[in-house]
């Protein structure tokens, strides 16, 4: 081999083990973080708990959401792509292509089965895999399932566009229950110690919905409604404190297991995101781009991510 | 289509049509870009006077009343919108629901740009031009201005005239192509008749003459038919009226030769009587010699007079040539002939050719005066030609054979008589001669007074 063939033969390897790797900046695995998931331009961006900035993978899929796995992993998806991507995050190393096919409307990661459910909007059907990404079962449901929580293993799959919530057993992957509920519904919690099922929602058609509904975890009838005007579609949960974002209004409302709204703070630009980290509360707000550090009651803390910041995850150590 | 005037016709009615859909298509255009632009301008003004009437935070029922207040009184449909819906805030969610902007359209209001749209909206039904200016607090997007006016065509504008405006199109290119179509026929009828007149001439019916009534090109063309029409009748009539002459003349003399050669033959001519006939037999014989070589010419009349070398000629001894040979003619007419020539004149000329010239034309003044008249032959110098004047006081030319006295076959007596001796071919020959040299020849003359023949020949130049 002549001694100019040899280099260009070692520059084509080189060329092409540059495109193949895929890895993505580490995230040390003792870090706490909150990533928020960036959909407009895809990408994640992870803070600390000082809202300092310590990675930004930028996505070339496009991916339309992202949930934790276990401590160390981090599954992307998107509606549009046929393969959800499971990453390590301590090596920003693709670990995993998952074929779930198109549709895919939202991710769960249920850590006490170890398991990952997806739901599909095509196929109107949820998949269980184990945290590997291996495929286990896959139950046929109702139209467009989206939102899920798991409780008492249970899962808990609101079917967006029907007026059904399915109840399924973690295990078996059985159909337990079927309640009615409003259609558009979006957003679930169950307040600790209660026999409760919070739904949130969109409302349908031109009538935007005004109200988190509340359901017996047990028979699944409605019990009550909490006005949380408009659209409250984000939830999240710590020890006696709910806060529910509703982002037709940019409002986070801070409510008590009761449902009785202790404070209520305007925030964001059409924020559908709300996570508790660490002693702060952090709102994602979609239009501007911003995630807001929210303590005792005030915002501490405004950062810019990059466009359009529509999910948040939160991995304390 | 074979006809000229239907291909015309068709063309101007295909004009016509193109520009009456042209016509339309620029009005649409002009529609389009005035009244479109207009009123794009006049829903922004308007919808950034009512932006002004937001002070910030949540778009309330006050301000939603207001503007709803101001869109009674107005002619432009105007409405606030704060539904999240309607403002695609719900968007990355798969909403089942029309909203009023999409989602580049929001970024583009919570930048706080306005957004202006042309084209069909699904909420209307219709083409729309739709203003939408945002109510934004902080890069929140609390609620739109949508203003839209119906974006008519001109056609839906005047929905109720449309068929009378197309009818009128309609008649319009009726009527237009019926008078398009007479008005063809009177101005290309002159050419019919044209092209009906060449085809009788072209059989032969040389008498065809076509009217002229105009002074365009066509009756340009119908005056220069005509013009050679006459050339081709007279022409016509010339070579019937020289064969007839050359019939009649050799008749005459092979009648003579026949009848005296017959009558020797047989004896019946004394011998006294005898050389008196065969002096007229060879007469007779020369007459016909003369008029076989001018029918040669005849035969040629295409082809130029040959002319052998040329040569400094002394023009005063060429005349002076030409008058002594005929000077037994004129003494026998008792004719005088006075010469007033200048000396020096020299031109370039074939000697024999320059001669035959003046041969010809003191001939002709010999022949066409009476006895005891007088011929002068004049010569001088004007600028650098020579200018030879002959003037006779003959019996003249009348004034409208005079232009055609040079051509060939040509008589002034149209008698076809051989009492003048001549055959028509005389002063043709000296027209192509003095042309072949450079020269003009021009002649005037008044009937019963006499004719001037002038010839100017170029004075050779010295070198």
């Amino acid at each position: 081999m002549k001694r100019t063939h040899f280099i260009l033969f070692s520059l084509f390897v080189f060329i092409l083990t540059g495109c193949s790797d895929d890895r993505f900046e580490r995230i040390d695995p003792h870090q706490s973080f909150v990533a928020s998931v960036n959909i407009i331009e895809p990408s994640i961006t992870f803070f600390d708990q000082s809202a300092n900035e310590i990675a930004l993978w930028p996505l070339e899929k496009a991916y339309t959401g992202a949930i934790l796995v276990g401590k160390d992993a981090i599954l992307l998806y998107g509606h549009q792509l046929k393969d959800a991507d499971l990453y390590e995050l301590s090596t920003g190393k693709l670990l995993k292509e998952i074929s779930t096919g198109l549709g895919v409307t939202n991710a769960y990661f249920d850590a006490q089965t170890e398991k990952i459910f997806i739901t599909n909007s095509k196929t109107n059907e949820l998949t269980s895999y184990t945290m590997k990404g291996e495929l286990q079962h896959t139950v046929k449901l109702h139209n467009y399932p989206m939102s899920m929580l798991v409780s008492d293993g249970k899962l808990y799959v609101i079917n967006y566009k029907d007026t059904i919530l399915s109840v399924i057993s973690t295990e078996t992957m059985a159909i337990l229950d079927e309640w009615v509920i409003p259609k558009s519904s979006h957003g679930l919690v169950i307040p600790t110690g209660r026999d409760e099922l919070w739904v949130g929602g969109h409302g349908e058609g031109n009538s935007p919905n005004k109200t988190v509904d509340i359901y017996a975890q047990s028979t699944g009838e409605k019990i009550k409604e909490i006005l949380m005007p408009l659209m409250p579609v984000g939830f999240s949960q710590r020890d006696d404190e709910i806060a529910v974002v509703s982002h037709g209004e940019n409002i986070l409302y801070v409510v008590n297991t009761d449902g009785i709204i202790e404070w209520q703070l305007e925030i964001g630009a059409n924020p559908f995101a709300v996570a508790h980290f660490k002693d702060s509360l952090v709102v994602a707000g979609y239009d501007d781009h911003s995630i807001y550090f929210i303590n005792n009651r005030r915002i501490q803390k405004k950062v810019h991510t990059e466009k359009g910041p529509f999910h948040l995850l939160v991995r304390e150590g | 289509m074979k006809k000229l005037s239907s291909k015309i016709w068709l063309l101007i009615v295909l004009f016509l049509s193109a520009t009456v859909v042209f016509m339309y298509i620029f009005t649409d255009f002009l529609y389009e870009h005035f009244y479109v632009e207009d009123t794009k301008i006049k829903m922004v003004e308007v919808g950034e006077k009512l932006q002004t009437m937001y002070k910030g935070g949540k778009v309330t029922d006050e301000l939603i009343d207001a503007i709803d207040n101001y869109a009674a009184y107005s002619n432009i449909p105007i409405f606030a919108v704060r539904n999240p819906r309607e403002l695609s805030a719900c968007v990355p969610f798969d909403v089942d629901y029309d909203a009023l902007i999409g989602p580049a359209e929001r970024q583009q209001l919570i930048a706080g740009n306005a957004v202006i749209k042309i084209g069909f909206e699904k909420r209307f039904e219709r083409q729309i031009i739709s203003v939408i200016l945002p109510f934004t607090d902080q890069n929140r997007l609390e609620g739109i201005i949508y203003l839209y006016y119906p974006l008519a065509k001109i056609s839906e504008l005047a929905k109720e005239e449309v068929v009378l405006l197309i009818t009128g199109a309609v008649m319009f290119l009726l009527v237009a192509t019926f008078f398009v179509y007479q008005g063809m026929r009177k101005i290309l009828r002159p050419l019919a008749n044209l092209q009906q007149a060449v085809n009788h001439m072209a059989q032969g019916e040389y008498a065809t003459r076509v009217d002229v009534t105009s002074k365009d090109e066509i009756g340009t063309l119908s005056t220069a038919f005509n013009q050679m029409a006459q050339s081709i009748q007279r022409e016509d009539e010339a070579q019937k009226s020289f064969l007839a002459t050359v019939s009649h003349e050799l008749r005459t003399p092979i009648s003579y030769v026949k009848g005296y050669s017959e009558a020797i033959q047989n004896g019946y001519i004394s011998d006294q009587k005898r050389d008196e006939a065969i002096g007229l037999i060879a007469r007779e014989s020369a007459r016909m010699e003369r008029l076989t070589n001018e029918l040669m010419q005849l035969a040629r009349k295409d082809e130029k007079i040959p002319l052998s070398e040329t040569e400094p000629l002394v023009l005063a001894e060429t005349i002076r040539d030409a008058v002594s040979l005929l000077q037994n003619q004129a003494i026998a007419k008792r004719i005088q002939i006075e010469q007033s020539l200048e000396e020096e004149l020299i031109v370039m000329g074939d000697e024999e050719k320059i001669k035959q010239v003046f041969i010809n034309v003191i001939e002709n003044a010999v022949r066409y005066s009476q006895e005891n008249a007088a011929i002068l032959i004049h010569s001088k110098e004007i600028g650098s030609d020579a200018v030879i004047t002959v003037t006779d006081s003959g019996i003249g030319i009348p004034a409208e054979d005079l232009p055609h006295i040079t051509e060939r076959f040509y008589r002034v007596n149209k008698a076809r008589s051989r009492s003048d001796g001549g055959s028509g071919l005389g002063l043709s020959i000296v027209e192509q001669i003095v042309k072949q040299h450079h020269g003009k020849l021009k002649i005037e003359s008044t009937l019963a007074k006499g004719t001037d023949v002038i010839i100017t020949l170029p004075i050779m130049e010295e070198s």
